[in-house]
């Protein structure tokens, strides 16, 4: 793979993602190790730098570049400069003269990777932009798919809940439709609008006309505090439309994958008994996010120039 | 300035009032045209061949910034950025700080605009204190201290009632009340235009509804009110549609297109990689909307084009793209991007950048005995490179990079050049 950046999965090949999930499957096993670090990245230095809350996504990178032993320090918008007035463009820049190798940002304003992307020579790994992409997200679940389903070509993925404002969605459709499988999608008319369809994808309205087809459910988080007033009425009603439980389950493949990019709101996307079915990879995609991400930071920092190769292994 | 005898020789004198498409002289002394064809007088020329000679352009509602935001602009450097884009009056928006808002402010903007050496600075006085949409100024006041027209700028009246009373009260006054029609609720919290692009690239959209409700609204309450509306800057074909058909009805109402909007569309926010220069409003819209403009602008039903001139800098623009202040600075790419837009139509461009903003504010743009000598020469068969620096202080300028035909070669106002070579 040759870029700099990561920013989005809609100009990336089907070559480029085919190439990043095998490396991340070859970078699988360093995590089952007891020593659970690999020299690959040793003297470069990540920068994590979350303008917006996360668990999952900033601990998965952190960890993921620690196991390639590169040097990695964050810093979140509780702790940054910017509360203190200071634009991203000038917190970028100081950044830079520290001189690190690869920054890896969450913003809430679609657009901020690119923007950094432009102006500065770091590689930079966008974890999230507004509601715009999170490409290392969908790379996860693709690997997750993949391993289930052996090859993307001709399947089914739907996926459920609010699309329109969901950079997971948007990501996920890029790179699904990229690798040829089929997406679906259902919400509330405010959460799926017909323009969806600009991406490709085709749009409906109740879940259990998409639950039928898909070899893979992917629920989306009701992002409560985000939404604006007048987006669903209660959850109550949205449970009752678009919520999965183990009934609607029953209209699905019996070998259906149900994912979900956490964090879960048990009760209102899905039951806890769902979430905890057999069905259920929600932990899988977990464990596959620290390999996605080692193999974006390897591809994108050129880890071969160590022979990252023989270190994978 | 010393106004000079100026012939101006040999140049294609286009004046769509008096029908004239033709080569000939234009003699120019003390302030106005004195004589069409004849080359008698003694005096400078200038050879024009291969150029045209026209009125010249005047621009309705640009931000000069002054006073409250100098970094930006102020009525030096607008007037003079004015100048170099063929400009001969601008009326300012009274978006300033404060707001122009009193007769004072009023006064204060005309007496300096006498001191300007580039384009005529005329004045826009608020409808509302403060542009807060609720309080109405003295609109009276300040047309008698020089306002030659009432404006909110770009901000948009929801109160439906106040802004019915204030067509009421604004109308015996004569002067036209100049409204972006668009509908704030709907606006929300988009950054471009809503369609396959914004869906595309994760940024949230302003409908064209958003707009189209506004000019709805607008042209209902200037039915009501008999009051004269100019619609600053429409940009959808549904907003061309429902002008055509106000139009018919005899409503009494004028429109105008940014002129960047004839030849961009929302795709330039992707192509380049959300630059925050592309971040307008109203927004680049989608390429049928921008193909309704251009046809509404060739057919008259859109009257006017504008520059839509909002000069920001770095301070503003160096951000994320959903906090970067939407605008971008067009006096001196009006014209050019009005050209390209309309294929190269001369007539139409004179027209919509000539002709019918200077009789918005009711003057009359045309070349004729006694006229004012407000003229621009331009040579259409001269391709620019749109780079700085610029004249304006601003730097957001989306047509950077962009060749665009036509060159303004000379501006000329109240008889004297105040943009081009001053000595041969």
């Amino acid at each position: 793979m040759n870029r700099k950046d990561l920013l989005g999965l809609r100009d990336v090949s089907r070559e480029e993602i085919t190439e990043i999930l095998d490396t991340a499957e070859r970078f699988r096993s360093v995590s089952e190790r007891r020593i659970k670090k690999v020299p690959t990245l040793r003297g470069r230095t990540v920068v994590t730098f979350f303008m917006e809350n996360s668990t999952r996504t900033r601990l998965s990178f952190d960890l993921a570049a620690k196991r390639l032993s590169a040097d990695t320090l964050g810093f979140s918008a509780s702790s940054s400069a910017t509360k203190k007035g200071e634009t991203l463009m000038d917190t970028a820049r100081n950044i830079d003269a520290m001189k690190p190798d690869a920054i890896i940002i969450r913003h809430s304003a679609a657009g901020s990777p690119h923007m950094l992307a432009k102006a500065f020579p770091w590689s930079v790994l966008n974890a999230g932009d507004g509601i715009n992409e999170h490409p290392s997200q969908a790379l996860l679940d693709m690997l997750t798919m993949r391993d289930h389903l052996g090859s993307l070509e001709g399947k089914t993925i739907a996926i459920v809940g609010d699309v329109y404002h969901s950079r997971v969605a948007r990501s996920n459709i890029y790179g699904l439709t990229t690798m040829g499988a089929k997406v679906v999608v259902a919400g509330p008319g405010t959460m799926c609008p017909p323009s969806m369809a600009h991406l490709g994808v085709e749009v409906r309205h109740t879940i259990d006309e998409v639950v039928a087809d898909a070899d893979v459910i992917m629920m989306l988080r009701i992002q409560r505090e985000r939404l604006q007033p007048g987006m669903m009425s209660t959850v109550n009603e949205y449970s009752h439309f678009y919520g999965l439980d183990l009934e609607r389950l029953k209209l699905a493949r019996p070998d259906v994958l149900v994912m979900h990019p956490g964090p879960i709101n048990r009760g209102v996307e899905m039951t806890p008994d769902v979430a905890d079915s057999e069905q259920s990879v929600i932990l899988e995609q977990v464990t596959n996010g620290v390999a996605v991400r080692m193999a974006l930071l390897y591809l994108l920092l050129g880890g071969e120039q160590t022979g990252g190769e023989e270190d994978a292994s | 300035m010393q106004a000079e005898t100026l012939i101006l020789r040999g140049g294609r004198v286009v004046c769509p009032l008096n029908n004239i498409d033709e080569v000939m002289d234009v003699v120019v002394q003390n302030g106005r045209v004195v004589s069409l064809g004849s080359t008698a007088e003694e005096g400078r020329v200038i050879d024009c061949s291969g150029c045209v000679v026209a009125p010249g352009f005047t621009d309705i509602g640009a931000e000069l910034g002054d006073p409250g935001y100098l970094w930006r602009e102020d009525l030096i450097s607008g007037s003079e950025a004015g100048a170099a884009g063929g400009f001969t009056s601008i009326v300012s928006s009274p978006k300033t700080d404060p707001v122009v808002d009193t007769p004072v402010a009023v006064a204060e903007l005309v007496s300096r605009s006498f001191e300007l050496s580039g384009a005529r600075v005329l004045v826009s006085g608020a409808i509302t204190t403060g542009l807060d949409g609720e309080h109405l100024a003295e609109l009276g006041l300040m047309v008698e201290s020089g306002a030659v027209a009432l404006s909110d700028g770009r901000t948009t009246m929801m109160h439906t009632g106040l802004l019915r009373r204030a067509l009421d009260y604004a109308r015996p006054f004569g002067v036209p009340v100049i409204l972006r029609p668009g509908d704030t609720e709907l606006e929300g919290s988009g950054v471009m235009h809503e369609g396959e692009v914004s869906t595309q690239i994760g940024l949230r959209g302003i409908p064209a509804a958003a707009e189209e409700i506004g000019v709805a609204r607008l042209i209902a309450l200037s039915a009501l009110t008999g009051c004269r509306l100019h619609l600053s800057q429409i940009t959808t074909a549904g907003s061309v549609k429902q002008i055509r058909a106000a139009k018919e009805d005899g409503v009494r109402v004028t429109a105008a297109v940014p002129a960047r909007h004839l030849i961009m569309t929302d795709r330039a926010v992707d192509q380049s990689v959300y630059d925050t220069s592309t971040r307008l409003l109203p927004p680049l819209r989608s390429e049928s909307d921008r193909l309704a403009c251009v046809a509404g602008v060739k057919d008259g039903v859109i009257d006017c084009v504008t520059a839509d001139h909002v000069p920001l800098t770095r301070i503003e623009k160096e951000v994320e793209y959903m906090y970067a202040t939407p605008g971008a600075m067009g006096l001196e790419t009006a014209f050019s991007a009005t050209l390209e837009g309309l294929g190269g139509d001369l007539i139409s461009t004179v027209r919509a950048l000539s002709v019918a903003p200077a009789n918005v504010i009711g003057k009359r743009a045309a070349l004729e005995a006694d006229a004012a000598a407000d003229l621009v020469v331009f040579d259409p068969s001269v391709s620019i490179s749109v780079e700085g620096p610029f004249r304006s202080r601003g730097l957001n300028e989306p047509l950077k990079g962009r060749v665009l035909p036509g060159k303004i070669v000379m501006t000329i106002r109240d008889g004297c050049i105040i943009y081009g070579p001053k000595r041969d």
